[in-house]
């Protein structure tokens, strides 16, 4: 009775032992982009508590991203074409932290929204599925709503760090973001429920803008505001 | 005051920038939004329509199994079920399988991997159990069956290779099928043997049992020596595949003890071998 072929299952076992070595291959790789983001992250933090160093943090972070870029070109040369999705596991959550402190940067340094071309450029990475190694879109959208409760954070730092006109750029910014998110329809998956909580962001900025309003900190700042919407 | 005018001002200015985006096309953020947008929606339909078709995939599939299972010496009815068997799931692969092809055709197969996946296992559960009752079940009064192989992704893979015809050329394009799907999909034939296994004790047909056993003696063997981590979906089926074993085993048991009219009448579903096995003594 020869119905099973017993090399069948030798033949599973070396498909399945050569994905092994392959998800090690890129474990490695994974490890090297995660400790360099990790400092970055740090280095970011510093925006909490010292307004002055902001620009010597995002110098610090741009040079951990473009080392990270680097990395990304090692892992793209070990994935095989059309398998993205198939190990996409491993990296997703450490492209969307990239993403989240490219936007951060981004924002600190220019004031506007980093669109995903330049996040993919900034990585090395393509925009497009079929050009080869991508971002994906679902990645940049969750990296953006990290961002988005980590500048809630920062609002209410800045204030306390007598900054009374960043929180109105924030929640301007806020603003914009949120409508952007409204116009895509989203799943019944994690980047709905991501995206759920950016109300409670909004919430919270327009409530530090109002704190500060009802006060008159921002006196000098009413004429100044009300040019910036160009700069935006 | 100037407070109180700093106030105004501010809510007035700040209501307008609410309206404002939603009407504002020169708008930066909103402007790639609406691309992401379109991009987002362009994946969530294709996801859509390929579990559509998946979900046609796995009603026919449990539909063939079905059939196969109404196969009895009794009504004598093996080479026409099976001949219905074969054409359906050759119609499976020719339409349905080739309708996701072309969605999957220039994307990430993994991608949309959720998508088809339960379609496919449980096709490619009906495809070998055709097979098995094809191939492995002898019968003297009917034909068929011989020592062909059970098809393994490779095989399968050439029969959804189609091709598409353009204007000038004619290109190929296949399904793409993961050898893990066909892992999955082969150990629920298990539970479709050991029901053949009891079925065919009911029908009398003690040559079958012992055919099922050992095929699933043998396919539980290729499977507990595969090494695999991380794949608890695999484990989880293992575990059943193990019971169904046990199952097996034991109808051939009670058929060897009793002698086949007895088994019939006892509870052999149950897994107890130690029980009161002498009665029939």
């Amino acid at each position: 009775m020869n119905f099973v072929n017993l090399s069948l299952f030798e033949n599973y076992q070396k498909y399945i032992d050569n994905e092994q070595e392959m998800r090690e291959n890129i474990r490695v790789v994974v490890r090297e982009i995660e400790s360099l983001a990790k400092e970055a992250t740090i280095q970011l933090q510093v925006i909490h508590c010292d307004l002055e160093k902001i620009d010597y943090a995002c110098a610090g972070a741009r040079k951990q991203i473009s080392a990270c870029a680097d990395s990304y070109k090692k892992l793209a040369a070990i994935i095989p074409i059309g398998q993205y999705y198939k190990y996409s596991d491993h990296w997703t959550f450490i492209t969307q932290r990239l993403v989240f402190i490219i936007a951060m940067v981004v924002y600190l340094e220019a004031g506007f929204l980093v669109t995903r071309e330049t996040v993919a450029e900034l990585l090395g990475l393509k925009t497009n599925q079929a050009e080869g190694f991508h971002l994906d879109i679902e990645d940049y959208l969750m990296g953006i709503l990290q961002m988005a409760s980590e500048l809630s954070r920062f609002a209410t730092n800045s204030v306390t760090m007598a900054d009374y006109d960043r929180p109105l750029n924030i929640s301007r910014f806020m603003a914009d973001l949120h409508s952007g998110f409204r116009l895509l329809n989203l799943k019944n998956d994690g980047l709905r429920k991501r995206f759920d909580a950016l109300k409670y962001d909004v919430k919270k900025i327009e409530e530090v803008v109002y704190d500060i309003t009802i006060r008159g900190f921002r006196n000098a700042g009413v004429t100044n505001a009300a040019e910036l919407p160009t700069s935006t | 005051m100037p407070e109180n005018s700093g106030r105004y001002q501010q809510h007035n200015r700040r209501n307008q920038k609410k309206e404002c985006p939603v009407i504002d096309e020169n708008n930066v953020v909103l402007k790639s939004f609406q691309s992401y947008g379109l991009e987002l929606d362009a994946k969530h339909d294709r996801n859509e329509r390929i579990v559509k078709l998946s979900r046609d995939i796995t009603i026919e599939s449990k539909r063939i199994i079905f059939l196969l299972h109404s196969i009895d010496i009794r009504k004598n009815n093996k080479e026409k079920v099976l001949q219905e068997a074969q054409t359906r799931l050759e119609k499976v692969i020719s339409t349905n399988f080739k309708a996701v092809a072309e969605e999957l055709c220039g994307h990430d197969p993994y991608q949309f991997r959720w998508a088809y996946s339960p379609g496919l296992q449980e096709f490619i559960e009906a495809y070998t159990f055709m097979e098995y009752i094809k191939n492995a079940e002898y019968d003297e009064s009917c034909s068929g069956g011989s020592d062909a192989e059970m098809s393994d992704w490779t095989e399968l893979q050439k029969k959804m290779t189609y091709s598409k015809k353009s204007e000038d050329n004619e290109e190929e394009f296949s399904f793409f099928i993961d050898p893990t799907e066909y892992i999955l999909g082969v150990s629920d034939l298990t539970g479709e043997l050991m029901r053949r296994c009891i079925i065919s004790l009911g029908s009398g047909e003690i040559v079958f049992c012992l055919i099922a056993k050992m095929i699933l003696q043998k396919i539980f063997t290729g499977y507990i020596g595969l090494n695999v981590h991380r794949c608890r979906e695999l484990s989880r089926k293992i575990f059943t595949m193990r019971q169904s074993v046990l199952k097996a085993e034991n109808v051939c048991y009670n058929v060897k003890v009793r002698g086949c009219e007895a088994a019939k009448w006892k509870d052999i579903f149950d897994n107890k071998p130690g029980d009161d096995i002498d009665e029939g003594f």
